[in-house]
Parts: structure tokens; C-alpha cells; sequence
């Protein structure tokens, strides 16, 4: 009986204990990637290269905000226990994803500076990180469309979309932070 | 208690006492022989003049504690419920706080400029390239290039500036007590002025080792080092200008490259 | 452990290496995929479908993955995402060897796991000794020489990171705080079950080359040596998730978990520790993890962060090396120092003094940590500018260690000291430590500094601290709680045995190393110069009596384990939480939800209501937390 009452009372706190976890990841993630900003002013200095494609850029970094959007879109559906608009938001979502990860690859493929001058490390490195980030977010927004999709969630309990979402939101943040320090400071 | 106060007090007076003593009088270091040797030696004494309160402070609490009640049988009663809420934490954070403070300040902000300091108008002038497992120095002033031995003049003050061609080394001499790291892509540098004549031959201590980890040899990545009257140098320098042409590698820099021409990576 | 799982074990004692088995075989798929991955892309590319270091680098990525999936993280956890029931683990004593989400069962796993590395390691030290023994070297070569150190080097400090945090603070911290279990059990077994391939990775470096840059492992010499640093580097970066997830966990353990009444003024100091080097363990250990992963992509990408000839700085990574690697040093000693302060207030007999104090100087060390890591770089030929900042605030950090002295010596003053074998070892951490960190002192003096740097004077200095303080601690810990996580008694006079051999043979062994380094004899070397060898072979010969005071150590534990005294569920009469249940504990830790309503460490004081009562009538919504 006793047991089970604390059972009851650890179960209360779950919410708050699956939100703080998460948060802390966060946390942690973010002196990664802080890790990975410092290097790169501290080998190239504050210099970028002018054949950075400046429109491509901008393009992906709309088309990733544009996500955190439809990201939200479909948490705000699924609160209300709508279904389909948060199957459809969700589908948009992951597809903005591809597109940004295409964006990335095309980046790449066509960058005029090399991986061996300091600024193409930085380059490569800051985005290739954040880009694998991107995809496991797009994986774990794909689990949960195909979840989804049979049936899970509801109104009731969407932890694991939230997580998912909230994850994708923080990836989406580190972005806003590496593309000006890739595509704009110079001085 | 209070009874206790003044045995323990005791205790950490007399301790500090011999503690203070042998501070003064224990050579902590083989002679030093560089200006700068000498101050670092200085700035250590200080802090060992510093650290023995502390030290003998801690210890007398402790063993006087346990002097005064310990027992092998599960105490028949519980100590005194001090719960160090009142002024001794407060005046304790204070005073180790100012001894911090102090000792921050001298020796060790006040020496910084000292000791990291760079001689802007330096007597001698040596160039220092580090490589696996060697080192070379260099005499621009002099037309000396890449000897394997470094040999000054006493009295006169040196700066050594400091390369590496591959890997992290350390230029060190542990006669000077001064190091600095060889980077490869920078220069480092560092001046002293020798106050003492010797020679590794005599003195150990008296050469420059590699102390940053370079792999292989870097135990072996020493050379001699000698401090010789202005005399001495300069026939020194007037042998090393005959030789240089005729061999420009000297005994030990065919060894190593020997030695890393053989190693497999 | 039941009596029916015992009379079961032996007919399925195969099956407990199922899981393990499963692991590797998963392990070894996830390998081969990776690696014919690269192959494809790389043919496609028109290059040479093998490369080394990029092909074990992505097999091993995704055989990481495999090895968890395959060991339990599918079958307890990975099929519920997909929305299957889970599956139960196995029980009896086969559940150590299992992905098993009981923290007590994972504390154990990882206290023997890390107990054999240390050992490991410990022996890679006697190797280490014996060589020094003669100047030229007495039983091997420079390069064996340089990789045996590197290996004893990094093994401890693994075995620093997560000796106490994973074993006692598994085991410990929830019933520490009340509660059941932690916050997140199954992240807690993934944390543990990460740990076997950074062991595997280490050992089986020696197969591609081995390293021998040392665990500090600075470029461009560890771009430079044999592949055997690329494992080191995985290793590294699979570790560091490993401390990260269980810094993450124990937090929010420690936030959320704790039973009702157990406010932030009432925790056991151990908790306060644990809670502050998980914080540095949660934030600092990603920089490590950076700084290994510019170090692979500049071996395998063509990268250049660390590669001066290319425009890179090899100072970099000194700098995002020691900003990890700087709190790493509290995040091996803070647990200790809390666990030094616990037995200290337990076996004195009084309150622990100063208690605010001391939590204010755990997390005033926390806070100040991450801004002193380069005193490590005083010589490095870093800008000369930052000396000075940086020597101030180093030297600030004795304040907030300090209180932490503070409080140990006023628990002490005037204590009934109960002597026994974990008392002992509590005792001999405020010796060391103290020693350990006023010989830090000097070195956070720059211009001391530039002489001590990369002597033995530092190897003395980081021994003192270590041993003296994370290991003396361990091994005061393992005392103090082996009856509750045995059930029995250790046998005390083998106990004292120890501690008086482990205690002189350290001192003895260590001590000299200042003068050593006084004296011209420089870290990392194979060989020295002939006027330091009486000095060698006196600490070489100290040093194997620290070794063997290791065999009593081991000799005890086993010989407890199987015939020691029934413990009982309190033997040293202590008012915390852990001693008001059964040793070993009942699987959900306490019978009956526990409430807490005073303070731990009220020893003496007259009309202080016990610490916590578990299972008080009226259950536990009345008490406010
Ligand atoms: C558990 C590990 C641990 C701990 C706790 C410490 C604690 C400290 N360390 Fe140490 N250190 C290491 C592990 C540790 N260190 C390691 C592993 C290395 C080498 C790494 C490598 O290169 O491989 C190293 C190297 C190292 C260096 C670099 C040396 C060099 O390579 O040139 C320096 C320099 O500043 C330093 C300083 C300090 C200081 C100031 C403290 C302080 O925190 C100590 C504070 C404690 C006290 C001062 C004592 C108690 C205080 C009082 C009683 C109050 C009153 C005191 C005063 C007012 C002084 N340490
Ligand atoms: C937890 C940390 C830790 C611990 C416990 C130790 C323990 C010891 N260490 Fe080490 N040490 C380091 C961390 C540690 N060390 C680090 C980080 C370095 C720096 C590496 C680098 O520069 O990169 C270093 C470097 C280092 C050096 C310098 C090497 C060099 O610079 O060239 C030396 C030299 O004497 C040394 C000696 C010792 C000794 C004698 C012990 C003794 O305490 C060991 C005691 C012995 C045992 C624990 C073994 C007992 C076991 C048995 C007897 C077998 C029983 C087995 C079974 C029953 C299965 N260590
Ligand atoms: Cu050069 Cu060590
Ligand atoms: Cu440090």
C-alpha cells in the first residue's frame, strides 16, 4: 500500500523530471557546440571567405525556422487532439528538414574553400555536427509520424512528441547562432 | 574546552616553529645558477613560509583531536553538538581569503613581469629549434648556426627565442629554473642571464632537456648546456664558426636523425 | 538475491553471457555495416574502399550502437518506442551481468568494474616503477615506456571520473535521498554499458600501434603517433557520454526524487557532492568530447584545427582540453571530499560542522572551476597576458576547498573518534588532500610554476590529490559500506592492516617525487640522469608496498564477502537514511516510503528528531517537502 503510494507520487513528479532531464541535455549540448564556436574564431579569427554562397545560406537558414513553425504547429495539434493537422505539420516539418540537410550537402559540394585552410575546418565541422543533429531530429520526428500514424498520442499524453519537437526547436537555436558566426561577423 | 583550545594552539605554534626553521634553512633546490633561477627559487621559500601555518595548523587539529578522544569500541557517548554556525566560519573564510590574496599578490603577480618578462636589449641574442629528438641553437649575432650545445657567457643577458619544427617541446634548463614551451608556428621566448660558470660535465642540472612530451626520445632530448667567461665564449665561438662549414651537424643531430629515419610510424 | 534464483544459476549460468553475447555479436554487425558503408561511398568516390582510420571510425560508431541494442537497450527499452512491451531482465546474480535497471545493481557493476581497471592500471604503475628503478632504464624501452605511462595514465583517470560517482553514487545517492530508484534508470544502465568498449578500446589500442602522448594527449604529436590514438579518441568520446548521461541523471535525481521532508538543507553532504561534480560532469565533459573529435577529423578529414603548418593553432586544444580537463580534477575529488565529510560527522559523533559552509565551498568550487584552466599552460607559450588573471583565480579556489577543511577539522575538534578502518581512511584524505593542495598552491604560482611545470613535483602534487583524496576515499567508502552492500562484515584488523601499509606506502612512495622534481627530473621520461636513481629506487621500492598493501586490500574484500560476520542493518550506528533498512537493501530500497524531518548529522544534540523514519503511519502527504 505505502509503496504504492510513493509509486503514485514519483509518477506526479514524472512530467517534471522527463522536462528537467531533457532541458539539462540541452544544457550539455550546448557547451558542444560552444566548443566548436570558439575553435572556429580562435584558427580563422573573425574572417570568412567572400565565395561563401551568401543566398544559399540565407535560404537554408529560412527553410529551418520555417520548421521550428511547423514543428510547433503540430504540437499545438496534437494538444487539441487533432489528428490530421498534426500528422500534416509533422510531415512538413521533417520534409523542411530535408530540405535544409539538402541545402547543407549542395553547401558542401560546391564550397570554393577547402577542408584544410582553417575557416573550411570550422566550415565543415559546424555544420556537420549540427547537420547530423538535424537528422537524428528528422529520425525522431519520422518515429513519431509513424507512431502517429497508428494511433499513439493524444491530448492526453504527447511526451515523447514534445521531447521530439522541443529537441528540433534546440537544434534550430544552435543554427541561429552558427550562421552568423559562418556566413556574417567579419570585421 | 577551552583548556583544549590552548593545548591544540600549542601544538600548532611549536610545529610552526620547526615547521619556520627548517623553511629557512633547507635548500629546496640545487643551486641556481640564473638571475631568474635565483628569484624563482625566492618566491618558493615565500610560499613555503606561507603554507607551513597552514599546513601545521590542519595537522595539529587533527592529531590533537585525536589524542584527546579516540576509541576503538563504539563511543558510550556523542561529542559536543558544535555546529559552526556562529563567527568561526565567518572569520575563517576571511583570513584564508586575505592569505590568498596575499600570496596572489607577492610572489606571484609581483614577479610575473620578472620572470615572464623579455630582456627588450639582451647581450646575446639564441635562436632554439626543437625537433624530435633534438635540439638546435642557433648564435644570429655571431654567425653561429644549429650546434647542438648551448654555451654562454656569464653575466650577460641572454634571450632565447624558441621554435619547434614538428611536435610540442619544452625548452628547459634545470640549473636556470626557467621553461618554456617550443610551439611549431610560433616563437617563445624567454630571458634570464646566467649568474654561475659551470658545465654539464660538473653539474646535471646544467643542460637543456626536453619537457613536454615529444614522443619517442624525448627523454633523451638533451644537450649540454655551459656557462663560461666572455673569454671562453668567444674562442668558443670562433672554433664553432671553423667548424660550421665543414660539418654542419655535429655527433648528436646525426644520431637523431638516424634514430627517426629509422622509426616506423 | 532469493534462494530460488540461487539453486537456479547453476543450470543457466551459460545464459547470463547471452546478453553479453548478443552485444558483441550486435556489436559486430553495427561494425562490418559501417565500415562497408565508407567502402561504398569511398569506391563511389572513385578512392580505395578501405581507410583505416575512416573505416573503424564509422564501424565503430555504429557498433556502439549495435553493442547497446544488442546487450538490452532494444529488448528493455528500444521496442517500447516502437510502441512493443518491453521485456524483463533476468535475475538472480545474472542480473550483473545484464542491462538491469536496479541503480543499486548498476552501482555494484560499476565499483567491480572500475575496482579490476584500477588494479589494471595499478600494475601498468608498479611496471612504471620498475623501469625507474635504473636510469637507462631497468625492463623495457623508450616507446613501450611512453605508451605503458599513457595507458596507467588515462585508466586512472577514468577510474578518478567514476569510481565513486558510478559505484557509490548508483548505489547510494537514492536511498540517500529517500527515494526508490533514480530518475532515469534505463539512461543510467545505458551510461554503465557504454563503459566495457572505452575499456576494450584502451587495451586493444596496443593492435593498431598503441599511443604514447600521454592522457593529455596534445597535437600535433597525437596526430603525428600510430592509430592507436584514433581509439583513444573513441574511447574518450564514448566515456564522456557515459559521465555526461549520468551527471544528467543524478541531477535530476537529486532535484526530483527526494522523499518527502528531505528539503536542500537536510541532504547527506555525499548528496551535495555528488550534486556538484554531476554538474561538472553534465557541462565541461562535451569539451573533451570536442576537443577528440577535431583531433579524429584531423586525422581522418584532412582537417586542420590543431595543424600549425596549415594555418592551425596547437594551442587550441590546450585550451579546450584543460576546460574540461581542469573540472575533471574536482569531478574526481568533490565526491571524495563529500564522502570524507560524511564518515567524518558518522564516526566523530557530532554534527558536521559548518554544514552551509561546506555546501557553499562545493559549489563555489563548482563555480570557480571553469575559470582557472590555464594555470596547465603557464609555459605553454600562450599569451603572456593571461598569466596573471589566471593565476588569481586559481589561487582563489583554496577559499571555497578550504570550507570544506573547515568543516572536517570542526567535526573532528573535540569528536568521539570511533577508530575503524573507514575512520582511518577519512582521516588520511584531510592529511593528503591538505598536502596535495597546498603543493597546488605552487604551481598555480606562475612564476613557481615555470620551473615545476612537467617535473615530478606536478606528478607528486596530482598523486597527493588523487590517491590521497578520490582513492584514500573510495577505499574509506568500500569500508564504510561494505556491510550494507553485503550484508557482512569486512574483517577490521586486515582493514587496519591496509590502511596503515596503503597510507605509509603512499606517503613514502610520493613524497619524494617533490624533491625529485625539485631536483631536475622532468614527467614522461624513460630514462634520467644518474644522480637522481637513489632516489628513484627508494620511491620505486615504496611504491611496491603501496602495490602490495593492494593484495590485503582484495584479500579482505573476497574473503568478507563469502564468510564475514553477518553485518546487520546498522553496524555503525549512523542516522542516515541508508542504515534504516535492511543490508543489503530490499529491492525498492525501503519497505515503506521514508519521511524525513531532521537533520542528518544531529549527533548530540539534545531533542533532534531522527534524521528519517521509514514508514512513519499517516503516509507522507502531510509532510511538506
Ligand atoms: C583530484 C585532483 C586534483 C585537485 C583537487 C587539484 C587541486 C589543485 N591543483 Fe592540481 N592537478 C591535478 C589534479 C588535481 N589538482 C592533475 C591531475 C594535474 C596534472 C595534469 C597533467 O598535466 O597531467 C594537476 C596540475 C596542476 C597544475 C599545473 C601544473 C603544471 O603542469 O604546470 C596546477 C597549477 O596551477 C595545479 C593547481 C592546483 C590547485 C591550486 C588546486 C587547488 O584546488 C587546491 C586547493 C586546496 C588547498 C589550497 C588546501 C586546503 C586549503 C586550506 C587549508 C585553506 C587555506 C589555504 C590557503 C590560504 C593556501 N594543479
Ligand atoms: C587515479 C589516479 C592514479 C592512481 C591511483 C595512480 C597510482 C600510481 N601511480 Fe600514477 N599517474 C596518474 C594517475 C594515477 N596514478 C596519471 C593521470 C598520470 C599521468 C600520466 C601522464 O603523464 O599522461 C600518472 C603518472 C604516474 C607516474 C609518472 C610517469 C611519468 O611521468 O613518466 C608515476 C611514476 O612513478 C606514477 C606512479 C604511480 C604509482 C606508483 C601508483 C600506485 O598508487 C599504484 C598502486 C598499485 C596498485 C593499485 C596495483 C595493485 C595491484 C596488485 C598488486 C595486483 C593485484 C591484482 C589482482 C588481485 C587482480 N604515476
Ligand atoms: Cu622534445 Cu620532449
Ligand atoms: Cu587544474
Amino acid at each position: 500500500m505505502a509503496v504504492a503510494a510513493a509509486h503514485a507520487d514519483v509518477k506526479a513528479r514524472r512530467p517534471g523530471i522527463n522536462q528537467l532531464g531533457l532541458w539539462l541535455f540541452f544544457a550539455s549540448e550546448s557547451f558542444l557546440f560552444s566548443a566548436l564556436a570558439t575553435a572556429r574564431f580562435v584558427i580563422a579569427g573573425t574572417d570568412r571567405p567572400d565565395e561563401l554562397n551568401q543566398a544559399l545560406g540565407l535560404a537554408i537558414t529560412s527553410v529551418l525556422l520555417l520548421s521550428s513553425l511547423t514543428a510547433y504547429l503540430a504540437e499545438c495539434a496534437i494538444a487539441r487532439d487533432d489528428r490530421p493537422a498534426f500528422l500534416r505539420n509533422l510531415l512538413a516539418t521533417i520534409m523542411l528538414g530535408l530540405l535544409f540537410v539538402a541545402g547543407v550537402v549542395v553547401e558542401w559540394s560546391t564550397a570554393e574553400f577547402h577542408l584544410s585552410e582553417p575557416y573550411g575546418s570550422a566550415f565543415f565541422s559546424m555544420t556537420g555536427v549540427h547537420a547530423s543533429h538535424v537528422v537524428s531530429g528528422m529520425a525522431m520526428l519520422a518515429l513519431v509520424y509513424w507512431l502517429g500514424l497508428r494511433g499513439h498520442f493524444s491530448a492526453k499524453g504527447y511526451w515523447g512528441v514534445e521531447a521530439t519537437i522541443k529537441y528540433w526547436h534546440f537544434v534550430d537555436v544552435v543554427w541561429v547562432f552558427f550562421y552568423p558566426a559562418l556566413y556574417l561577423v567579419s570585421w | 574546552m577551552k583548556r583544549d583550545l590552548v593545548a591544540a594552539g600549542a601544538l600548532w605554534l611549536i610545529l610552526t616553529a620547526i615547521g619556520e626553521l627548517l623553511a629557512v634553512f633547507v635548500d629546496f633546490y640545487p643551486l641556481a645558477k640564473a638571475d631568474k633561477g635565483e628569484d624563482i627559487e625566492h618566491a618558493f621559500r615565500v610560499l613555503v613560509y606561507f603554507a607551513v601555518p597552514v599546513f601545521t595548523m590542519v595537522v595539529a587539529v587533527l592529531v590533537y583531536s585525536f589524542l584527546r578522544q579516540h576509541t576503538t569500541e563504539f563511543p558510550t557517548d556523542d561529542g559536543p553538538p558544535l555546529q559552526g554556525r556562529g563567527s568561526i566560519p565567518l572569520a575563517w573564510f576571511v583570513i584564508t581569503s586575505a592569505l590568498t590574496l596575499a600570496i596572489a599578490i607577492y610572489p606571484g603577480l609581483v614577479s610575473i613581469p620578472n620572470i615572464f618578462g623579455d630582456e627588450p636589449n639582451p647581450d646575446l641574442v639564441v635562436e632554439v629549434e626543437g625537433m624530435q629528438w633534438t635540439w638546435f641553437v642557433s648564435y644570429p649575432q655571431h654567425d653561429v648556426a644549429r650546434v647542438s650545445e648551448l654555451v654562454l657567457p656569464v653575466d650577460r643577458t641572454v634571450r632565447f627565442n624558441i621554435t619547434s619544427r614538428d611536435v610540442l617541446h619544452s625548452f628547459w634548463i634545470p640549473g636556470f629554473l626557467m621553461k618554456i614551451d617550443a610551439v611549431p608556428g610560433r616563437t617563445t621566448t624567454i630571458s634570464l642571464k646566467p649568474t654561475k660558470t659551470g658545465s654539464y660535465q660538473t653539474d646535471p642540472n646544467l643542460r637543456v632537456q626536453c619537457a613536454e612530451l615529444c614522443g619517442l626520445f624525448h627523454s633523451k632530448m638533451r644537450i649540454p648546456v655551459s656557462v663560461v667567461s666572455d673569454e671562453e665564449f668567444a674562442a668558443w665561438l670562433e672554433e664553432q664558426a671553423g667548424a660550421a662549414d665543414a660539418a654542419p651537424l655535429s655527433e648528436e643531430t646525426e644520431a637523431a636523425d638516424a634514430l627517426s629515419g629509422g622509426i616506423e610510424r | 538475491m532469493t534462494h530460488t534464483a540461487e539453486r537456479e544459476a547453476p543450470a543457466s549460468a551459460w545464459s547470463a553471457l547471452v546478453p553479453l553475447a548478443r552485444g558483441v555479436l550486435w556489436g559486430l554487425a553495427g561494425f562490418g555495416l559501417g565500415v562497408a558503408l565508407i567502402a561504398v561511398l569511398r569506391a563511389g568516390a572513385g578512392r580505395s574502399a578501405w581507410s583505416l582510420e575512416l573505416s573503424i571510425t564509422f564501424g565503430y560508431a555504429l557498433g556502439i550502437v549495435g553493442w547497446l541494442f544488442g546487450v538490452g537497450v532494444w529488448e528493455r527499452w528500444g521496442r517500447e518506442w516502437f510502441g512493443l512491451s518491453t521485456k524483463e531482465g533476468p535475475t538472480g546474480w545474472q542480473r550483473y551481468f545484464a542491462f538491469t535497471l536496479d541503480h543499486k545493481v548498476i552501482g555494484i557493476q560499476y565499483l567491480a568494474t572500475f575496482l579490476l581497471l584500477f588494479l589494471l592500471a595499478g600494475l601498468f604503475a608498479v611496471l612504471i616503477r620498475a623501469q625507474l628503478l635504473s636510469p637507462e632504464g631497468a625492463v623495457m624501452g623508450e616507446g613501450t615506456y611512453n605508451q605503458v605511462m599513457s595507458l596507467h595514465g588515462i585508466i586512472m583517470v577514468a577510474v578518478a571520473v567514476a569510481s565513486i560517482i558510478g559505484g557509490f553514487g548508483n548505489y547510494f545517492v537514492p536511498i540517500l535521498i529517500g527515494a526508490e530508484d533514480v530518475a532515469f534508470p534505463r539512461v543510467n544502465a545505458l551510461s554503465f554499458w557504454l563503459v566495457p568498449p572505452v575499456a576494450v578500446l584502451l587495451l586493444t589500442a596496443q593492435a593498431v600501434g598503441g599511443w604514447d602522448s600521454g592522457w593529455t594527449a596534445y597535437p600535433p604529436l597525437s596526430l603525428q603517433n600510430a592509430s592507436g590514438q584514433l581509439f583513444f579518441s573513441l574511447a574518450i568520446i564514448t566515456f564522456g557520454l557515459s559521465s555526461i548521461l549520468g551527471g544528467l541523471n543524478f541531477l535530476t535525481t537529486i532535484i526530483y526524487m527526494r522523499a518527502p521532508g528531505m528539503t536542500w538543507g537536510r541532504l547527506p553532504i555525499f548528496v551535495w557532492s555528488m550534486f556538484s561534480a554531476a554538474i561538472l560532469a553534465l557541462l565541461f565533459t562535451q569539451f573533451f568530447a570536442a576537443a577528440m573529435l577535431m583531433l579524429i577529423l584531423d586525422r581522418i578529414a584532412d582537417t586542420s584545427f590543431f595543424k600549425a603548418a596549415e594555418g592551425g593553432e596547437p594551442i587550441l586544444y590546450q585550451h579546450i582540453f584543460w576546460f574540461y580537463s581542469h573540472p575533471a580534477v574536482y569531478i574526481f575529488v568533490l565526491p571524495g571530499l563529500g564522502l570524507t565529510l560524511e564518515i567524518l560527522a558518522h564516526f566523530s559523533r557530532k554534527p558536521l560542522f559548518a554544514y552551509r559552509w561546506a555546501v557553499g565551498g562545493f559549489l563555489g568550487i563548482v563555480g570557480l572551476s571553469a575559470i582557472v584552466w590555464a594555470h596547465h599552460m603557464f609555459v605553454s607559450g600562450m599569451d603572456k597576458r593571461l598569466i596573471a588573471p589566471f593565476l588569481v583565480t586559481t589561487e582563489i579556489i583554496s577559499v571555497p576547498t578550504g570550507l570544506i577543511f573547515l568543516s572536517a577539522l570542526g567535526t573532528l575538534w573535540m569528536g568521539r573518534l570511533w577508530i575503524r578502518t573507514p575512520m582511518l581512511f577519512a582521516m588520511g584524505v584531510v592529511f593528503n588532500f591538505l598536502i596535495g593542495g597546498v603543493t597546488g598552491i605552487f604551481l598555480a604560482d606562475a612564476p613557481t610554476d615555470v620551473n615545476l611545470s612537467d617535473t615530478y613535483f606536478v606528478v607528486a602534487h596530482f598523486h597527493y590529490t588523487i590517491i590521497g583524496a578520490e582513492i584514500f576515499a573510495l577505499m574509506g567508502g568500500i569500508y564504510y559500506w561494505f556491510p550494507k552492500m553485503t550484508g557482512r562484515m569486512y574483517d577490521e584488523r586486515l582493514g587496519q592492516l591496509h590502511f596503515w601499509l596503503m597510507f605509509l606506502g603512499f606517503n613514502l612512495t610520493f613524497l619524494p617525487m617533490f624533491w625529485l622534481g625539485l631536483h631536475g627530473m622532468n614527467r614522461r621520461i624513460a630514462t634520467y640522469t644518474p644522480d637522481l636513481q637513489g632516489v628513484n629506487i627508494f620511491v620505486s621500492v615504496m611504491g611496491f608496498i603501496l602495490a602490495a598493501s593492494f593484495l590485503i586490500f582484495v584479500f579482505n574484500l573476497l574473503r568478507s564477502l563469502v564468510w564475514g560476520a553477518q553485518a546487520g542493518a546498522d553496524p555503525w550506528r549512523a542516522r542516515t537514511l541508508e542504515w534504516q533498512v535492511s543490508s543489503p537493501p530490499p529491492v525498492e530500497n525501503f519497505p515503506a516510503p521514508p519521511v524525513v524531518s531532521g537533520h542528518p548529522y544531529d549527533y548530540g544534540v539534545p531533542g533532534a528528531p531522527a534524521h528519517g523514519v521509514v514508514g512513519m503511519a499517516g503516509g507522507s502527504d502531510e509532510v511538506s517537502r
